[in-house]
């Protein structure tokens, strides 16, 4: 993809409270992801990994706290909102609208960009490049593709706006190891030009794997932050948050 | 369960906000004032016509919220069975002596056999076609009550004999008959709210694909749901037609008689068992002031009617009761911690969880006696040339395979390669499909989708589909096992069915979880869930579609440990993973599947090594076995895992 390298400020959260019906799921959550970095949250099921995406998101409003991109101040902003600072959200599934084509899903992506008639053409080729898969896939409807195959569109989506900072929720999910390796192939590539990567990822050793920086989550707080090797290394973290040492040694 | 779990358990125990023993005593308090109230004034037959009125609007709006609330089938003709009750009352008075107080049950036999016969009509219709069809109901019941003149008496109407009592009682035997009827009506909708048909219902109204995956024969109970919230509106219909004495099908058959107990509901709260109440005791007072006050020519009531409903949509669309429940459970829980699970997999059964003498799975359906070799075991499931087209796409093509008894079968494959289609097929949620499927020996193919789960057949969803506005309690006693009235009307959310599924939210460690919202989960909770729910079915085969994916890694040796659990205790599964880790430390044998084809099948060392395998899922070189990514030709080259790598020009953060 030709683009030229548009680097975010840092995004950041500071004291973030935020919860669905009553209870707070976040307590508190202080993090700084560098521009240009892959920041993976790893964490226990329930620890408000992917609560953290959709308070930047924009898709659940924090209750204390303040996030900022670049000292701007995006926290409390509806998506749309939070999509013209160039933060767009991959989410975890459900995405895709059934009965429209792929191509039809992925120019919708570019749904703000709609009267820039040659920029969204531009755009949609740039994409196609990318991911040259969604070139065979264009004419077919999205409802009739697989698990797998609805996340890498989703994500081609994601990409129409040309984002600054893009957020993934479990890329890994559902997909065979080949699309796995096209996922995160396609995550090391943007973040080669520039793009930051906020993901949560289930899969510690993919995730880690691919990520610059390492998250620990726990009970709605950031329990741990540090590269990735320090952190696969931190005994008491794998053995209690990463599956022990199934994280290194890909245990059978 | 833990002492934190019991905590939230206790907080979640008091959801609408009310001390336990306050319900019960303001319940009857409330009947005591309405049985004690009118009379003091037996004089005045204005207020005691209100009341009826209003008592009406509570059974038919209660009747209502059975197949509207309840199911989600909106329904815009119910009023049409207060005129089917009181004709029925109106035409059997004209033939004999009896007094229309004992011909008023007969009424809500007339609106249960329409009701069944409309049900058969208009079950096979969704959303808005279903709305329709319920009009054009009310619109038939009023056309032919208007033509069939020898029997309705036409456009003149019927008229009933007055009432033989002293005039000292003004209207009071009808308004106690009414109350009657409510306080039924009521009790009804509570103990349906409660039983298996009630979860089941509530199941439908949340999705119904899923609901006939786990077992809930569909139509059944969208029929019996009908049916009943038909009969006590038949019933007070009959006793209304003999109140006014005066039947004429434009009275019985107007449309706004529907939308009044529609709005009541909606005002009050649809789906739940005190929202009509509330409603009607709003809406009939209301419309009477309005009445009173503009008069009835201007048709004021129809604005009033009009903008309420707006307001009810714009302001509070889940209705009156359910907004201040929502309000007051989170001014409770504000600042609270939401709790979240570490190790919520039981390896083994604690001590003091669960009663000594209850195994730590209860009772499963088989039990593999003997270890056989697995090749020698009878297969479970035989899908035999299983081939399906979506459109031009062929997902399935001439798929065979088979799952032997007792045996953990892997099932994998790229991305589009027909593995959840199989699992659509064998569950029958995707019809119309060539080949074969046979289970325990016996085709099944051609059987609805919720005759399969009766069998022993149970499934979890890729994307988890739970009922995600019910509680997790809820999701887990919905699904049906077996077909019969008497486990229909058995306690669903009380008694021994939910002291099961209780269960087995302690063996999936969701023990402490019972009482909250499904869709405020995490994901890997939701699976869980799902789990706990397939095995409500008593299943002897589950298919599990992506157990492991969006779950912790910690978790998923625990969810291992559970499956080989179950396994032992004589389940089969077949499992769709991508984990190959898990896969092949879990699986035996391992089937695997490339274009809707079955490629190979054998023990996981064999198929870790088998070049069409490796060429067709695995990626052609053996570090995929591991998931990673790395030697894979991916850009960042040979820099060390997390080190800043190329894509990081300013090195490592902080």
């Amino acid at each position: 993809m030709s683009r030229e390298a548009v680097t975010s400020g840092v995004l950041e959260l500071r004291g973030v409270v935020a919860g669905y019906g009553g209870g707070d799921v976040l307590q508190g959550v202080d993090l700084e992801v560098e521009p240009g970095s892959i920041t993976c949250i790893v964490g226990p099921n329930g620890a408000g990994k992917s609560t953290v995406l959709r308070t930047v998101s924009g898709l659940l409003p924090p209750r204390k706290g303040t996030i900022t991109l670049d000292g701007k101040t995006i926290g409390g902003l509806d998506p749309a909102g939070v999509l013209q600072h160039g933060i767009v959200q991959v989410p975890q599934h459900g995405g895709l609208f059934p009965s429209l084509s792929v191509r039809e899903n992925v120019l919708m992506g570019a749904w703000l960009l709609r009267r820039d008639r040659s920029l969204v053409r531009r755009r949609y080729q740039q994409v196609v490049e990318t991911l040259p898969v969604l070139a065979e896939w264009a004419d077919r409807k999205a409802g009739n593709l697989s698990g797998g195959q609805r996340r890498l569109v989703e994500f081609a989506r994601s990409l129409m706006v040309e984002p600054t900072v893009v957020l993934l929720d479990e890329p890994s999910l559902g997909l065979d190891p080949a699309s796995l390796r096209q996922v995160y192939d396609l995550v090391k590539l943007l973040n080669q030009q520039g793009v930051t990567l906020l993901l949560v990822e289930q899969n510690v050793r993919v995730g880690l794997g691919a990520a610059t920086w390492a998250v620990v989550m726990e009970s709605g707080r950031v329990r741990l932050a540090g590269p990735p090797r320090e952190v696969l290394d931190n005994p008491e973290i794998a053995d209690l948050y990463l599956g022990g040492t199934i994280t290194h040694t890909g245990r059978v | 369960m833990t002492p934190a779990g019991a905590a939230v358990a206790e907080r979640a125990g008091g959801r609408s906000g009310v001390p336990r023993w306050l319900r019960p005593a303001v319940i009857t308090a409330g009947v005591l004032v309405l049985v004690l109230a009118p009379l003091g004034f037996t004089e005045n037959t204005y207020i005691q016509t209100v009341l009826i009125l209003t008592l009406l609007l509570v059974v038919s709006s209660s009747g209502w919220n059975i197949i509207s609330g309840f199911a989600g089938y909106v329904s815009l003709g119910q009023g049409a069975f207060i005129g089917v009750g009181a004709y029925t009352v109106g035409i059997l008075s004209r033939h004999t002596d009896v007094s229309p107080f004992v011909l008023a049950p007969l009424g809500g036999v007339a609106a249960a056999a329409l009701a069944a016969v409309l049900g058969l009509v208009a079950m096979r219709a969704r959303g808005h076609a279903f709305v329709i069809i319920t009009i054009a109901f009310l619109f038939l019941m009023q056309t032919l009550a208007l033509n069939l003149q020898s029997i309705t008496g036409g456009s003149a109407g019927i008229t009933l004999p007055l009432p033989t009592w002293s005039r000292d009682i003004g209207e009071l035997p009808f308004y106690y008959a009414m109350l009657a009827l409510a306080v039924l009506s009521v009790a009804l909708a509570a103990w349906i709210r409660r039983s298996k048909l009630g979860a089941g219902l509530l199941a439908i109204r949340e999705d119904e694909g899923k609901a006939t995956a786990i077992g809930i024969r569909t139509p059944a109970y969208k029929l019996i749901g009908f049916v009943v919230s038909a009969v006590l509106i038949g019933i007070a219909g009959g006793i209304d037609g003999y109140f006014l004495t005066f039947i004429d099908p434009r009275g019985m058959f107007d449309i706004l008689i529907s939308v009044q107990i529609v709005l009541a509901a909606l005002l009050g709260g649809r789906g739940t068992i005190w929202g009509p109440v509330l409603g009607a005791f709003l809406l009939q007072p209301l419309s009477e002031v309005v009445n009173n006050y503009f008069g009835t020519r201007l048709g004021i009531r129809l604005l009033v009617f009009g903008g309420l409903l707006a307001l009810v949509v714009m302001l509070m669309p889940a209705g009156i009761i359910p907004t201040i429940r929502t309000a007051v459970r989170r001014w409770r829980e504000r600042g609270s911690v939401v709790p979240f699970i570490e190790q919520p997999v039981r390896r083994a059964k604690p001590a003091a969880a669960a009663p000594p003498e209850e195994p730590a799975v209860p009772a499963l359906a088989v039990r593999v006696s003997d270890r056989e070799p697995v090749a020698e075991r009878p297969p479970l499931l035989e899908i035999q040339g299983l081939s399906k087209r979506f459109g031009g796409l062929t997902a399935l093509d001439g798929c065979s395979f088979s799952v032997r008894e007792g045996t953990i079968t892997g099932l994998i494959g790229p991305n589009g390669s027909g593995k959840t289609t199989v699992f659509n097929l064998v569950t029958g949620i995707v019809p119309g499909a060539g080949g074969q499927v046979r289970f325990d020996s016996r085709r099944i193919d051609q059987l609805r989708p919720w005759e399969r789960p009766a069998l022993g057949i149970g499934r979890t969803f890729q994307i988890t589909r739970l009922f995600k506005q019910l509680t997790v309690l809820e999701n887990v006693v919905a699904p049906l096992s077996h077909f019969s009235l008497r486990h229909l009307a058995s306690g669903g959310t009380s008694g021994a069915e939910a002291a099961r599924a209780r269960e087995l939210l302690d063996l999936v460690g969701l023990g402490a979880f019972g009482d909250r919202t499904a869709g405020t989960l995490s994901f890997g909770q939701q699976k869980l869930v799902e789990l706990a729910q397939v095995l409500m079915l008593e299943p002897k085969l589950i298919m599990l579609d992506e157990p492991a994916g969006g779950v912790n890694p910690s978790l998923i040796e625990h969810l291992a440990d559970l499956i080989r659990q179950l396994n032992r205790d004589g389940i089969s599964f077949l499992v769709v993973e991508h984990n190959m880790p898990l896969v092949l430390q879990l699986c035996d044998p391992v089937v695997v599947l490339a274009a809707g084809r079955c490629i190979a099948q054998g023990p996981p060392q064999a198929i870790q090594r088998d070049p069409e395998v490796l060429g067709a899922y695995l990626g052609g070189d053996g570090s995929a076995t591991q998931g990673l990514p790395e030697g894979s030709g991916a850009p960042q080259g040979g820099a060390p895992v997390g080190r800043g790598g190329p894509g990081n020009p300013r090195g490592v953060p902080r």
